[in-house]
């Protein structure tokens, strides 16, 4: 069998509307884990043990435990309780869930980076404690963690593959149907192998051009 | 009339399943681990040609999502090469140059992470390059390799899950089927997640248990 990739062709539409799908699950779903990672930091740099303890064990449980275990779990789980909400909610809320526990190991870390001087500083020009936090910490920490962050999303569009087996129609679900419709799954799935690459080295790049911007003025002077 | 109830059974179902999980995990990682090696050990001896096309294939299987690459190898393999890929076959050989892929990366840091002055001073005394790589370098670098390797085989743990799609009946698998007989999700997949979770912290201990021992030549002593 020889490789013809013009018969992909009639499908290029097809596929980038699924590349969409993917785009905007992993758009929201990316806001949603920063929320919830910095929720989680905020709470695993507390001062309460407990409440540090309880953040530990939804990170550690989440990192640790298959994503499409997690994603079967709430798909298969929330009717059950009575929540019906469609593949794209469902596969949104797993992936920020999940995403949320990489998320705020980033920023915990770039919480834990910062110059105790900077904080000390705030302290003494009489800020409360909610402004330094909000004003002050998270602002420098969010910016240390861009890159790290990107990577949790790099993750996140690799991940949302994973979606396709909940009925989501993304990328790689739209994949599926136009290998049952040309019978050509070597090509379909090498075109896609490449295009997941691209997205991702695209992301990177975006992600490189955004962290040094945010971080401009840390930059050495060059003359 | 079907069994909507739990039996005894279905605790073996899951011990098989997560049987074939953890073979399939050993069985791919020890793949991927020897071949991720060779990658690195073509690098150092900077064999051209087949340096940029391991650099190339790595890159392109660490940015594209493993469902991809599982359909790739399991439905486009068969009618391209005119071979009969079984879903076993399929995840290992996918598994493996996945985790081959991650492999190579932190074999290529940990060489590199050894000082050059190192090999210059060995080469002086007239070892030979192999010598340097036998004696000099894969110590050290197994040691420094082993904590990422650790957390690279965790989350390699994770991924087979995705095995289950193509259909071998791993842990996955067997909590679907489980699910759709009970129609019980809440307690079959936290079962299965529970399993996933005490796999995966087993991989961990047992990382950290051989990073002690391979470190002990450079811990501090004490005085």
């Amino acid at each position: 069998m020889k490789i013809d990739l013009t018969i992909l062709a009639p499908y290029v539409g097809f596929l980038a509307e699924g590349a969409l799908l993917t785009a905007e699950v992993c758009a929201v779903a990316l806001v949603g884990s920063v929320i919830l990672g910095m929720l989680v930091a905020i709470a695993r740099t507390s001062q309460l043990a407990w409440v540090r303890g309880l953040a530990f064990a939804y990170v550690d449980l989440f990192r640790n435990i298959p994503f499409l275990v997690q994603l079967f779990f709430f798909y298969y789980g929330l009717p059950e309780i009575g929540i019906y909400i469609d593949a794209f909610t469902t596969g949104v809320i797993a992936l920020s869930i999940s995403g949320g526990a990489y998320a705020s190991d980033a920023i915990r870390a770039g919480i834990l980076a910062i110059d105790n001087g900077i904080i000390e500083a705030a302290e003494v020009s009489g800020l409360p404690r909610r402004v330094i936090f909000t004003r002050i910490v998270l602002p420098i920490a969010l910016r240390t963690s861009v890159r790290p962050l990107g990577s949790v999303l790099i993750n996140m569009i690799l991940t949302s593959s994973i979606l396709s087996t909940i009925t989501l129609n993304e990328l790689t679900g739209n994949a599926r149907i136009v290998t049952s419709e040309t019978f050509r799954p070597f090509e379909v799935y090498v075109v896609l192998l490449l295009v997941y690459a691209a997205l991702t080295y695209l992301v990177s790049i975006a992600i490189s051009l955004l962290h040094r911007w945010l971080n401009r003025d840390m930059q050495p002077e060059v003359n | 009339m079907r069994y909507t109830e739990f039996t005894p059974f279905d605790l073996w179902l899951l011990t098989q399943g997560l049987g074939v999980t953890i073979g399939l995990f050993l069985a791919t990682s020890l793949l991927g681990v020897l071949i991720g090696v060779v990658w690195g050990v073509i690098r150092f001896y900077r064999v051209p040609v087949l340096t940029q096309l391991i650099t190339f294939v790595s890159e392109i299987l660490k940015n594209s999502p493993v469902l991809v690459q599982l359909f790739l190898v399991f439905f486009g393999f068969p009618g391209l090469l005119k071979m009969n890929v079984t879903p076993v076959t399929a995840a290992l050989i996918t598994l493996s140059a996945n985790t081959a892929a991650f492999v190579y990366v932190i074999a290529v840091s940990a060489i590199e992470s050894i000082g050059r002055d190192q090999i210059e001073a060995a080469r002086v005394f007239g070892l030979t390059r192999w010598q340097v790589l036998r004696h000099v370098i894969a110590p050290q670098a197994a040691a420094f390799s082993i904590g990422p390797l650790t957390a690279l085989l965790v989350n390699q743990l994770q991924v087979t899950s995705l095995i289950s799609v193509i259909g071998v009946m791993d842990l996955a698998k067997i909590g679907a089927n489980l699910n759709l007989r009970t129609l019980k999700p809440f307690i079959v997949w936290t079962a299965v997640g529970i399993l996933y979770y005490l796999a995966a912290k087993l991989v961990a201990m047992l990382g950290s248990a051989l990073e002690k021992r391979l470190r002990a030549h450079s811990a501090f002593r004490g005085l």
